[in-house]
């Protein structure tokens, strides 16, 4: 199963550095537009912590020709769809128009890109601290086991390493963020050549090129930004913590530090994460759910981040059931998993992957977003239609090979939360 | 300087045409209804099969009875057992779920096109043969309880119950679709087996298909494995009357030491097969359906209290709820609900500016297309049609409504659905910090988890 042939891509750069992605695709009359700036969470400093994400905020406050509030006006009035989001490795901006608006949605983003600064003021700041400080409380602190899981990257991250903080920041780093943090960081990371634009769709290749260099082809660029990448080794040590939350049940997490996303070996863990847990019949189900009953759910993934992964591994436990137990349990299917799994696991593995992957390139947005990424990562974005063939490579020995060498015991941040001890 | 004029918009290109995808929509002679769409961007089939077996169903004493039935149908048939049937689809790369919901049952599978067999194979035999083993139907119930008990940590949920027992007591609506803690306990095998006798069946039945399938095979398959199903109409639902209320009542809901405060505000709305219902689509996207509605400017925009709030008509078969949600500081939640009521005021007396209408009204229009591009999008459309009852070109004739929509009606359609003076507030947080800042909304009464 590749795709690639189906989806043909055009590259392009820019004289200010701004590289460009085209997809076309007619099957119908809309055009996703995806702009990837290559600044993330993990660009920021403690006590700065959640600049980045505060500052996707105010690029939706409008800028020199684009009123407050008006680029969702703008996009909203032709039937378009828009947002941003923030990770520790980029932040990207996209929208999806009907194809005959797709001047307007250059123009809403080159105009920001260059002339957002005369826009910002202090007003629009204090009014996003305060929705950032709530979307902060809706997603960790009003949250179940939201405050013990930024916990987990604490014990997981030594200090020092920019994924030691969640991506949204600490309260206190929002709460005094000020407007001339926020004009460094634009004029730092906002510059042509620290991005990618890709539009993927029914649009005229030519055309399209062309509206993109009038709208982008006069913005100057910056220095290049500089920033440090490490990856992690695995934890030399076990480390073991257990916090209260207020909660109903106890819940137990194993994390483990992996290669980068791209490494083979990223994808090796990405397919076992999930063969061991990925559906009903997973064997974390099978044994933790339905056999054994002593988890209300079980639950492996590996965080697709530039610098270094990480396997997660979770198990809620049903009323009754000691955390240990259920901690001895889940660590039994890793150290399983050092020797290869069965053939019908692994089949069923890769099988619910590339149809996972297929549903991704399905949407024009989906698509472009991936491109975005592979460009903005590698430089390479026909990477983009490798993955099925990546996880296709993956053998049972490699997935066992990942099992015993970065996700033993002595390598593992185990988590306990329990209910805080007044409701139990 | 720019070299490039932009202090304005630049002007559209020409416009690129687009159709409702082709579809095909059969009866069997059994009843059930067939609709098929042949979209082959990727070569993967959804199927979804809908049976008018949900929630709306259960009986009074027996809330949850629904929801537990539909959990159940997959683990074990006359003739595979439960990791069977999930091994069986998923080793193919798919997946099989059953779940109900206040307007039916559902058996929805997705698999690579070739397997479109084995998945209708699959997706009837669960719902026609299934065996409800006890030692399942015990698992699932202390699955169940569990999940009732981790309502605690979900304000969410915690507000959604306390807003349908305060708007329809004494009708199926009032409980959670989950039920209670008490009927969960006592719900019996003989119940199950009874709820799925009297209602899963073919006569109002629907199997909805879309995905890079050819309609003709799809039409062979499902007589081939739904075709001989049969079995008498069904009762129908009772009707459902919402509670009537002579003023705003504030439902506070105790937590202490949330760090925030989830707020909705809600009455009764109107049943999806209303006559007003697409248009009041036009009204709710203006209010609070849509980025640049009026209650986010608000709320989210201009005052910071929130990371986003919305409204919508919910859509049953009897008149569902209208809401409005939000998740608020909690020392915000009066000034919030006093500028949600507000909102809700200038609709009721003010008709709205040309422009802001058709702000909303080309949004909808220009949107459309976009919530089709996947076959699931298309399968969730067609799934709609067979569920209502709705005409084939409903969407078409849905869209001309949106543009025929005037200021006018829409301050017609918000004096006749909107009723914020007989709505019912709930509150999820600190009690000692919120029904000060409530009480001036309404009666305030606190209920302690």
């Amino acid at each position: 199963m590749t795709a690639a042939q189906g989806f043909p891509i055009l590259r392009h750069r820019l004289a200010n550095g701004l590289r460009i992605v085209l997809q076309p695709d007619s099957r119908l009359p809309l055009t996703a537009v995806n702009l990837w700036y290559h600044v993330g969470s993990a660009d920021e400093r403690p006590g700065r912590t959640g600049l980045a994400h505060l500052f996707e905020h105010m690029l939706f406050q409008g800028s020199l020709n684009v009123g407050t509030n008006d680029h969702f006006r703008h996009l909203q009035r032709v039937g378009g769809v828009a947002n941003g989001s923030t990770w520790y490795d980029r932040t990207n901006y996209y929208e999806t128009v009907p194809s005959e608006h797709l001047d307007l949605a250059l123009w809403l983003e080159s105009d920001r890109m260059g002339f957002l600064l005369p826009a910002l003021d202090q007003h629009k700041l204090d009014t996003q601290r305060d929705v950032v400080m709530n979307e902060r409380r809706q997603r960790v602190d009003n949250q179940p086991y939201g405050r013990p899981y930024e916990r987990l990257f604490e014990l997981l991250v030594p200090p020092g390493h920019p994924y030691r903080w969640p991506v949204i920041g600490t309260m206190d780093d929002i709460a005094s963020a000020t407007l001339e943090d926020v004009r460094a960081f634009f004029e730092t990371w906002y510059v042509p050549n620290n991005a990618v634009l890709t539009l993927a769709g029914d649009f005229d290749p030519g055309a399209a090129l062309a509206s993109v260099e009038r709208w982008f082809g006069e913005l100057a660029p910056g220095p290049r930004p500089q920033r440090d990448s490490f990856a992690l080794a695995p934890l030399d040590a076990a480390v073991a913590e257990t916090v209260e939350d207020s909660v109903q049940l106890p819940r137990v997490y194993f994390a483990f530090r992996i290669p980068p996303f791209g490494d083979p070996e990223w994808f090796a863990s990405a397919l076992l994460a999930n063969l061991l847990a990925d559906g009903k019949s997973s064997p974390l189900y099978r044994d933790l759910v339905w056999e054994r009953q002593l988890a209300q759910e079980a639950a492996c993934y590996v965080y697709p981040t530039a610098q270094t992964g990480f396997f997660i591994a979770i198990a809620t436990a049903r009323p009754g059931v000691e955390p240990a137990a259920l901690a001895d349990a889940l660590r039994g299917h890793l150290d399983r998993a050092a020797r290869p799994l069965p053939a019908a696991d692994h089949e069923r593995a890769l099988h619910r992957t590339l149809v996972e992957l297929w549903e991704g390139l399905e949407t024009a947005d989906r698509r472009a977003d991936q491109l975005s990424m592979y460009a903005t990562l590698f430089d390479r974005p026909e990477l983009a239609w490798d993955e099925p063939g990546r996880y296709t490579a993956v053998t049972a020995e490699a997935m066992a090979a990942v099992a015993a060498e970065r996700l033993g015991a002595d390598r593992q941040v185990t988590l306990t939360v329990l209910p805080r001890s007044a409701q139990r | 300087m720019s070299r490039v004029a932009r202090s304005s918009p630049p002007p559209p290109g020409p416009r690129r045409p687009f159709r409702f995808p082709d579809f095909r929509r059969e009866r069997l002679a059994n009843g059930l209804e067939l609709v098929v769409a042949a979209v082959g961007a990727v070569p993967l089939a959804d199927a979804l099969l809908q049976i008018p077996a949900g929630a709306d169903r259960n009986p009074l004493e027996r809330p949850g009875l629904a929801a537990l039935t539909a959990s159940l149908i997959d683990e074990g048939t006359a003739l595979r057992d439960g990791p069977t049937l999930s091994g069986t689809v998923e080793r193919l790369g798919g997946s099989l779920a059953t779940r109900a919901d206040w307007n039916g049952a559902e058996v929805s599978v997705e698999v690579l096109a070739r397997d479109l067999a084995t998945a209708l194979e699959l997706a009837a035999e669960v719902a026609r043969q299934p065996v409800f083993p006890p030692h399942e139907l015990e698992r699932l119930r202390r699955q169940a309880l569990t999940e009732l008990l981790r309502r605690r940590d979900q304000p969410a949920v915690l507000a959604e119950e306390a807003l349908s027992s305060a708007l329809y007591p004494g009708t199926p609506y009032g409980a959670l679709i989950l039920g209670d803690e008490t009927t969960m306990a006592a719900l019996s095998r003989a119940d199950v087996v009874a709820f799925h006798e009297g209602f899963y069946r073919p006569s109002g039945a629907s199997l909805v298909v879309a995905g890079d399938v050819e309609p003709d095979a799809v039409r062979t398959l499902a007589e081939r494995f739904l075709g001989d199903w049969s079995a008498p109409e069904a009762a129908l639902p009772i009707e459902v009357r919402p509670a009537t209320r002579a003023a705003r009542q504030v439902v506070v809901v105790d937590r202490p030491e949330a760090a925030q405060t989830e707020l909705r505000l809600a009455h009764p709305g109107v049943p999806r097969t209303h006559p007003d219902r697409t248009r009041l689509g036009v009204l709710n996207a203006l209010l609070g359906g849509k980025f640049t509605s009026r209650l986010n400017l608000n709320l989210r925009e201009r005052h910071g209290y929130t990371y986003g709030v919305s409204s919508r008509f919910v859509d049953r078969r009897g008149p569902g709820p209208f809401v409005v949600a939000a998740a608020v500081g909690n020392e915000v939640a009066g000034a919030a609900t006093g500028e949600i009521l507000l909102e809700l005021d200038r609709l009721r007396q003010d008709a709205v500016e040309s422009e802001e209408l058709a702000e909303t009204r080309d949004y909808l229009l220009g949107v459309f297309p976009f919530t089709l591009q996947t076959h699931s999008d298309l399968l969730g459309r067609l799934a709609e049609l067979a569920l209502w009852g709705l005409p084939d070109d409903h969407f078409d004739r849905a869209l001309a409504a949106v543009a025929a929509t005037t200021p006018d009606d829409l301050l017609t359609l918000a004096r006749r659905h909107l009723d914020p003076d007989h709505a019912t507030v709930v509150a999820v947080g600190p009690a000692a910090t919120l029904e000060p800042q409530l009480s001036r909304h309404g009666e305030v009464r606190v209920v302690r988890i």
